[in-house]
């Protein structure tokens, strides 16, 4: 078997390395903040409800980050998980029955159409 | 692990920017589902992979079709130039959620979260089954909150029923009325 030079082996250590706790909080922090953008700019109901969706699953990966990494989590974020999923798809049954009832009534789902509640 | 962490980090972030930024909501849906996939991916990674089998089954498979339904339903033909999808508030939303983004980012890493290692997640399915019933030591409060959540979900089906239900001779439906 060929030696492998240090630099080769030290580079090799890295790739297989388990990435730090901050790698994951970083990414479920830009998938939060890419989220709350489009929830923010877009106009369509349905695509903002998408966006709320993706600013839970954000939020999803950070508690099983903290299960995983964390001693003293216990392992518990992973069922705290599992319950924000199952409101998180509540939400979206009841979020999407709206819309399909404003769409009923004003034959519109754009955002910033629907203003009968504005004060 | 590196590569798979880089690799999911991709697809998960450009996808989410896809959902964004895509001009047809057909195409923002499918973004979602991928952006959805690449967050199983990093479940496994995590040591949950019952996890990471939820997610593809509630997130992937249920919210998607549910989102891609909704759309069927409300979707008239509109231009779609991005000044009828996106209300003028395009750079300062950008504005705002980068820097939400970066203040949770850099609070995020610049806390010292005490030499954390990775594998203290619940891998067996019995353990995290036992987690999420409220059986094992220091879960408790899960049974409670399993049984809530339970609920919830029975109320949230009954009332999307009754928001959703179409009353006879009042609206149209796609251009019938009754």
């Amino acid at each position: 078997m060929p030696r492998i030079p240090t630099q080769v082996q030290e580079i090799l250590d890295t790739l297989v390395a388990a990435p730090p706790l901050e790698g994951y909080l970083v990414v479920g922090a830009l998938l939060f903040a890419i989220g709350a953008w489009g929830a923010l700019i877009r106009r369509n109901a349905v695509v903002v409800f998408m966006c709320v969706e993706l600013m839970i699953n954000g939020v999803n990966l950070t508690l099983v980050a903290f299960a995983d990494y964390l001693p003293n989590a216990g392992g518990l974020g992973v069922s705290y998980a599992v319950l924000v999923i199952a409101i998180a798809a509540a939400e979206i049954a009841v979020g999407l029955a709206i819309v399909l009832a404003v769409f009923r009534s004003r034959r519109t789902v754009n955002v910033d159409e629907v203003t009968s509640m504005r004060g | 692990m590196t590569v798979a962490f880089a690799f999911l980090a991709g697809m998960t972030l450009v996808s989410a920017l896809g959902v964004v930024l895509s001009r047809s909501v057909v195409h923002s849906a499918l973004f979602m589902s991928g952006s959805f996939l690449g967050v199983s991916g990093y479940f496994v990674m995590l040591n949950a992979p019952a996890l990471a089998a939820f997610q593809v089954l509630i997130y992937v498979g249920a919210v998607t079709v549910v989102i891609l339904f909704g759309i069927m339903f409300t979707q008239k033909p509109q231009v779609r130039r991005y000044r009828t999808i996106i209300n003028r508030q395009f750079w300062a939303g950008l504005m705002v959620a980068a820097g939400v983004g970066a203040f949770l980012a850099y609070v995020l890493s610049a806390e010292d979260w005490g030499g954390a290692e990775a594998g203290n997640g619940p891998r067996e399915v019995g353990a995290f089954g036992r987690d999420l019933l409220g059986v094992s030591q220091g879960s408790e409060i899960f049974t409670l909150l399993f049984e809530v959540a339970s609920v919830l979900l029975l109320v949230a089906v009954v009332a999307a029923i009754v928001v959703s239900r179409r009353k006879i001779g009042e609206g149209v439906d796609r251009g019938v009325r009754e």
